[in-house]
């Protein structure tokens, strides 16, 4: 791409979020959401191929349509109300509208469907993007109107998103696919708790980021597409295959790594908040999404194919693994003990 | 606003009551006459008269609405089993140590309704396509007569093909269902044809209609001995054509959608042609590590 194209896209991104992030009127924040959305079509349809394109369509559907429900939910709030602030949503129309804009946006269920094939469709490090930083403004307006959404619909949708979350990505052969089932699963972890304490939702959030980055920069070294490609990622870094293992693993939220960490503290505070049966039943279908993580990891890591790579050139990788990999991979996974002074941050 | 309520009510029962006057083109679309085409009654020379819409040939009945339903929540069990199996119905391990599989092949004629097969009658034009079981039930034989004579529409300038397509995998309650080829990399193919080149194709069913012209092609061009030959075709050989136009900006097929194969002929030869395949298969060739044979430039590169 043009670099100079690539620059103003990269600036409007980050323009974007940080206008919608420090927003107080609905207006500014509808403005920064937009940018945003149109600042990453050209990214997604990069490469010009008909899936490139048609996951671009896809994406700027369905969030032109979740941004139009924003505004139209804080104009209604704004009729009723006389006011555009962003924390002070108190018509129950208005907060049941915004709830469901807001789920499209992050892509809940049920209006998840967009979010595996836009990925599918988009280069890694789009769809790391995609996973990733826009989700950043949309989680923001969550956290700031959390205690005017609606909870019953709120907690509907996190659990059937990481039900379906789970059930979707257990046959998924595309690793971007598995990812987004696996981001659509966290996007439900976060949603449950976001009512009772927002800023564990916030925490959920960065090291959902943190490990999910490590995980995409990862892929995109290897060029790992689908899983097959990655039974032979090995012969090109063996050591960043067995972090890849092992991050993985803290995404799955086993202890002693990182990911860990969210998942302890959510269901720490449902059970505080007498939720002990939802935590209960979202523990267990967090059983399907380990399922697909250690497919991943045992592709990868835990066993060697009697085939060879089909590609020429084994050992020789297009980008050498980098600092940002190294640091984003040492957090993914061990970041554990440093729980109580994160605990005190958040 | 009442004047062209009025008109339109007028025109509405003036078109109704004759067919030819100079208003009918303007208010085509207005008028709600189902029988009648949008903008023009002209019926293309092979196409089949309009017998009864749509909605004229549903079944109301409740009993073979119920066999349906069982039906179709049958399909959703089997589906809901070989996912949890694994990919495509599969263990795990089966789908990564794959290195052949047979898509489809012609043992019977439930094997043959799985594809259709078309013309240029359709256009207008005289070839002629059967399809039909070979000898000891061991292959499918598609054979038939070309004809490149261009039907006489004023608007038709070529004519002459013949092909079969695959029909598309249904799921439960409808819905569609596609095709993984993602861990092979050729089309293996074991046909016996008469020396005539085809054109395989393959369709991946984009989401919006602006792709649904898109195809992916390559020749197969068979020997037409006593023989039978078997047919490697890579996958990255096949290139982008958009409602027969070879497109400038050429992609790799992806693998992880296919919805339909297909077969065509149209090598412009009056005469009669023949072609029976044994079956379709997929190939993960380790020894191909090609992945797209066309090497594409910058159309308007900086000076």
């Amino acid at each position: 791409m043009n670099p100079y194209a690539k620059l103003i896209l990269t600036l409007s991104l980050l323009l974007g979020t940080t206008i919608t992030i420090s927003s107080n009127h609905w207006m500014m924040a509808w403005t920064g959401l937009e940018i945003n959305t149109l600042a990453i079509i050209p990214l997604i349809s990069k490469s010009h191929h008909p899936r490139a394109i048609e996951a671009a369509i896809k994406y700027f559907l369905v969030q032109a349509t979740a941004s139009a429900l924003i505004l139209f939910s804080s104009m209604t709030n704004a009729w009723f109300t006389g006011q555009w602030d962003i924390t002070q949503l108190t018509n129950p129309p208005s907060c049941l509208l915004l709830t469901t804009a807001i789920a499209i946006k992050l892509g809940l269920t049920p209006f998840h469907f967009w979010f595996p094939e836009v990925l599918q469709g988009s280069s890694l490090i789009t769809a790391m993007l995609l996973s990733t930083m826009m989700k950043l403004p949309p989680t923001t307006i969550l956290f700031l109107t959390s205690h005017s959404l609606n909870p019953t619909l709120l907690t509907i949708m996190a659990i059937t998103s990481v039900a379906l979350g789970g059930w979707m990505g257990l046959n998924q052969t595309q690793t971007r696919k598995v990812l987004a089932f696996s981001s659509i699963s966290h996007l439900g972890w976060m949603t449950i708790i976001i009512i009772y304490n927002p800023k564990l939702t916030l925490l959920a959030f960065y090291l959902y980021i943190l490990i999910t980055s490590s995980i995409f920069l990862t892929m995109n070294t290897t060029k790992t597409l689908k899983l097959p490609t990655l039974l032979t990622s090995w012969t090109k870094a063996p050591m960043l295959n067995t972090t890849l293992m092992l991050t993985l693993l803290s995404l799955a939220g086993l202890p002693p790594l990182t990911g860990f960490l969210p998942k302890w503290l959510i269901i720490q505070e449902l059970i505080k908040q007498e939720m002990t049966t939802t935590a209960m039943i979202i523990s267990m279908l967090s059983l399907l999404g380990l399922f697909f993580y250690l497919r991943l990891a045992y592709c990868s890591t835990i066993t060697l194919p009697p085939n060879p790579s089909n590609k020429m050139k084994q050992w020789l990788t297009k980008k050498p693994t980098n600092t940002p990999i190294s640091i984003l991979t040492s957090l993914s996974i061990s970041l554990l003990p440093l729980s109580p002074m994160i605990l005190t941050i958040t | 606003m009442a004047l062209a309520a009025t008109l339109l009510h007028n025109a509405y029962f003036c078109g109704r009551c004759c067919r030819y006057k100079a208003l009918q083109p303007f208010l085509g679309p207005l008028l709600s006459d189902p029988v009648s085409k949008a903008y023009s009654s002209y019926r293309r020379p092979g196409s089949q008269p309009e017998k009864k819409s749509t909605w004229q040939n549903v079944d109301l009945s409740f009993k073979k609405s119920i066999e349906v339903l069982k039906t179709q929540l049958s399909m959703l069990k089997e589906e809901t089993k070989d996912h949890l199996i694994g990919p495509g119905g599969q263990s795990l391990s089966h789908y990564l140590l794959e290195q052949t599989r047979v898509v489809w092949e012609f043992r019977s004629q439930e094997d043959l309704n799985k594809w259709i097969i078309s013309s240029d009658v359709e256009i207008g034009g005289k070839s002629e396509v059967y399809l039909k079981l070979g000898r000891n039930n061991q292959a499918a034989m598609l054979y038939g007569t070309l004809n490149t004579e261009v039907p006489r529409d004023g608007e038709t300038k070529y004519s002459g093909y013949c092909s079969m397509r695959a029909k598309p995998l249904v799921g439960s309650f409808a819905r569609k269902k596609y095709y993984d080829w993602s861990n092979f990399n050729c089309l293996y193919l074991r046909v016996r044809g008469d020396g005539r080149p085809w054109m395989v194709n393959i369709y991946t069913d984009p989401y919006f209609s602006h792709q649904k012209d898109d195809l992916y092609n390559y020749f197969m061009f068979t020997r037409g001995g006593p023989y039978w030959e078997e047919i490697k075709i890579p996958f990255s050989k096949f290139f982008l054509s958009s409602r027969g136009r070879v497109q400038d900006d050429q992609h790799p097929v992806w693998l992880d959608k296919i919805s339909t194969l297909g077969f065509t002929i149209g090598d412009k030869v009056n005469g009669p042609f023949q072609l029976e395949i044994d079956f379709i298969g997929l190939l993960n060739d380790r020894a191909h590590t090609e992945e797209f044979a066309y090497e594409t430039y910058e159309k308007n590169p900086p000076l």
